[in-house]
């Protein structure tokens, strides 16, 4: 009889939960649960995953040992001063986990010290002892799993990491297939926009998948800079198809096969390279190597265009070579990590990385939440005679505080049941079964059976909360130690203790601004629009004039507001109440944030365009028009960012179009006047280049203002419980 | 004098029972003015709800568990 994964896991989470137990009661260590939370909270999918969790927790809880050590030492005397600190030091981490990495270290580093803190505080005396004994049952715990998921029933991400990759590669050449299918006016929009979506979660999956396998994979680990460098270039591919992708509308009435005579070899060598990198991916040598390619214009009936669809062209041409490049970078990183060698040197796309360092408003705002609650709890503790949980309370009510300031969408009532079921599964057994048992023996069959059904019953990947839940109350009720009491008291103020953490989590979730989906969409909308607004401001700085550094911070900062806030628009969408909203759909909110996307997009373009050299001859003709037509943008944007709901379709894109019917005209009159050589080849397609991002910006706003006309927008504003 | 309630021995303070279903009473009256679109009308619903949570404990305590 062969198991099944989900048993094999659920045996070894037991098994290492029995072992930690029996060897913390036999060294007589106080506090054996803390090596029991330490097994349930590493025992993950893969070793990979579980060594990697546990590296960030051991790590995270020697760093803030020494800090609890150290605020116990400077505010001994000082309860205030000692919760300021201690305080602002959880905020901070709370902070840092917001990140893009190692977001459970910093996790880590914030609840562990406030156990200790907290377990230590009253008496510090014992406070070296209670963090050294904190520090040593998390190791004894990862130590334990770590040992059982290595030697028994090993799963490595090898496997699901192979096939996440393949996964990724195959999606995005049939979502390349497609955007050219659908730039030659043939091909389903529909189908690209469901590649899009999946595209996206093979994306997060395969960043996660590399994570593990570099930890439990030698051969992964190995080449793990490459790895690296493929997962950054998937995204700029990613990127890339859909900058590509916005361009179509300003495309439709154009014969592509005429204006680019070799567009059909150049996409077929594009999904050529991409079939070829999924033999390499499927460990099979490629048939051929990649053939640099430019694009060849029929310059003849590019001439008879008008100006703008020059724009467009050149724009679209332009992603198109930056395609080819990236594809190609990819397809000699892939060759190298495979060994099948490189045709030619790396083309390098990789951008340069930006590290300064920019606050993000929604992580301050949940650092703030935070420190906030932490202090409700102190003064609860302080001022409430008889807390249920006296210190732990505190203790308790921090990793939810922090987890869901990392969350802020998710709702407390998610809680309640697990927390219910958990808290009464677990008196259950502390109450009636626990107390007949007389040696390790039977205390060990114990622990391993109730461990084994709460990681078989729970083993999917949503049921993740319940089987935490399970694992973490029983491990709290019960308090296994040698000196084994029982009370009723334990369970009843543990259970009581839910009930006001939930209070505090609704208390904070209010302050400083309620987290209502539909409020919070709006603000991040107004949000959008002003740093939209700021950028294009930038436009006008002249490229020689001295930039100081607040300057380029006031930038940066836009910039990232650019970039991140549709993600962040994506994550609250689901949350919105569509049925106490009955004019708006899911769809709707969902085009919204498509059209913020491509907005990002054209505006990132534009900020990349500024940088490139002008004909001085144009700039002094146009200035004062392109001029006219930014500033128009502006006043838009500003107008937006006071209402994100003001935009109307028709009124933009009348606007639009007579902007672009009288710049039309302007360039023709320019050019014509221009003398011979006083415009070259690269002037053009700067020029063009220049004048078709500006197009695409305010072609996406036109798209907006589409999006947003369906949705009842006063429905959103009125204030609901 | 207050009333204890006392279940199975274990004896459970009146204010907690009170306040339990002050609270259940509260976000019943909320979802209802949630349906009939009254609550458009509060400038701050979460602090209305708190006030919802009080009157209905004192409510509870007067007419059903004194404390």
């Amino acid at each position: 009889m062969t198991l099944s994964t989900r048993s094999k896991e659920a045996i070894k989470t037991a098994l290492a939960m029995t072992i930690a137990y029996a060897i913390s009661l036999w060294m007589g260590w106080d506090k054996p649960y803390w090596a029991g939370f330490a097994v349930a909270v590493i025992s993950l999918a893969t070793t990979g995953q579980s060594l990697n969790k546990g590296a960030m927790r051991m790590l995270g809880t020697l760093v803030t040992t020494v800090i609890a050590l150290i605020l116990i030492a400077l505010f001994a005397q000082d309860r205030w001063l000692f919760m300021l600190f201690l305080s602002l030091y959880v905020g901070f981490c709370t902070y840092m986990m917001g990140g893009a990495k190692d977001q459970y270290f910093w996790h880590v580093c914030g609840f562990v010290c406030v156990v200790i803190c907290m377990a230590a505080g009253p008496d510090s005396k014992e406070a070296f002892e209670t963090a050294m004994m904190r520090a040593q049952e998390t190791g004894l715990g990862i130590l334990v799993y770590s040992l059982v998921s290595i030697l028994i029933w090993p799963i490595t991400s090898r496997a699901d990491f192979d096939a996440a990759a393949c996964e990724l590669l195959s999606t995005q050449k049939q979502l390349c297939r497609s955007y050219l299918d659908l730039m030659r006016g043939d091909g389903n929009p529909g189908d690209a926009q469901a590649l899009r979506a999946q595209e996206v979660q093979q994306q997060t999956r395969f960043g996660q998948l590399l994570d593990s396998a570099e930890t439990d994979t030698y051969e992964v680990r190995e080449m793990r800079q490459q790895w690296r460098r493929y997962r950054s270039q998937t995204e700029e591919l990613t990127e890339t198809m859909e900058r590509w992708h916005e361009s179509f509308a300003e495309l439709k009435a154009l014969d592509l096969s005429l204006l680019l005579p070799n567009l059909a070899p150049f996409g077929a060598e594009l999904d050529e390279r991409l079939a070829q990198m999924g033999r390499m991916l499927a460990n099979q040598a490629p048939e051929r190597q990649p053939a640099v390619m430019d694009l060849t214009l029929n310059a003849a009936e590019i001439g008879a265009l008008s100006h703008f669809h020059k724009a467009a062209l050149a724009v679209t041409c332009s992603r198109l070579q930056h395609l080819e490049l990236l594809t190609r970078s990819l397809f000699d990183n892939l060759s190298g990590i495979k060994g099948f060698g490189q045709s030619i040197p790396e083309a390098d796309s990789a951008r340069p990385l930006d590290v300064r360092f920019v606050p993000d408003p929604d992580r301050l705002v949940g650092a703030v939440r935070v420190i906030l609650s932490m202090w409700l709890a102190y003064l609860a503790l302080i001022y409430v005679n008889g807390m249920p949980g006296g210190a732990g309370f505190v203790s308790m009510a921090v990793p939810f505080v922090m987890a869901f300031a990392t969350m802020p969408q998710a709702s407390v009532s998610l809680l309640f049941v697990p927390a219910a079921v958990s808290v009464l599964f677990a008196g259950l057994v502390y109450i009636f079964v626990m107390p007949q048992l007389s040696s390790f023996m039977g205390l060990g069959l114990l622990i391993f059976g109730v461990i084994f059904a709460i990681c078989y019953l729970f083993a999917a990947p949503r049921q993740a909360l319940g089987r935490t839940f399970g694992l973490a109350m029983f491990v709290t009720i019960a308090s296994i130690t040698n000196e084994q009491t029982y009370s009723f008291l334990k369970v009843a103020n543990t259970a009581l203790m839910f009930p006001l953490m939930f209070l505090l989590m609704a208390i904070t979730a209010n302050v400083p601004f309620p987290l209502r989906p539909e409020r919070v969409f709006l603000r991040l909308l107004g949000r959008f629009f002003r740093s939209c607004d700021f950028l294009m401001s930038t436009m006008h700085w002249d490229p020689q004039r001295p930039v100081t550094r607040l300057d380029r911070w006031r930038d940066a900062f836009h910039a990232r507001e650019v970039s991140t806030l549709p993600r962040k628009l994506l994550a609250w969408a689901p949350h919105i109440d569509t049925k106490a909203l009955p004019s708006t759909s899911p769809q709707q909110v969902q085009a919204v944030v498509t059209s913020l996307q491509g907005l990002t997009y054209r505006v990132k373009e534009l900020l990349e365009e500024r940088g490139n050299p002008q004909a001085q001859f144009l700039a002094q003709e146009l200035q004062a028009d392109v001029r006219a037509w930014r500033l128009k943008v502006q006043e838009t944007l500003k107008r937006l960012s006071v209402d994100p709901t003001a935009g109307d379709r028709e009124a933009f894109r009348t606007k639009l179009d007579g902007i672009l019917g009288h710049l039309e005209a302007r360039i023709k009159g320019v050019l014509d006047q221009a003398s011979e050589g006083l415009f070259s080849d690269g002037d053009g397609e700067n020029f063009y280049r220049l004048l078709g991002v500006y197009r695409g910006v305010s072609e996406a706003l036109v798209n907006y203002a589409g999006s947003i006309g369906p949705i009842d927008w006063e429905q959103w504003r009125e204030e609901r419980f | 004098m207050p009333h204890e309630f006392a279940i199975g021995g274990v004896y459970v303070p009146p204010l907690l029972v009170a306040s339990v279903l002050g609270t259940i009473a509260a976000a019943v009256t909320a979802r209802l003015l949630n349906r009939v679109r009254l609550s458009r009308y509060f400038f701050y619903p979460p602090a209305v709800f708190l006030a919802l949570m009080i009157i209905y404990t004192v409510l509870f305590d007067t007419l059903l568990i004194p404390f």
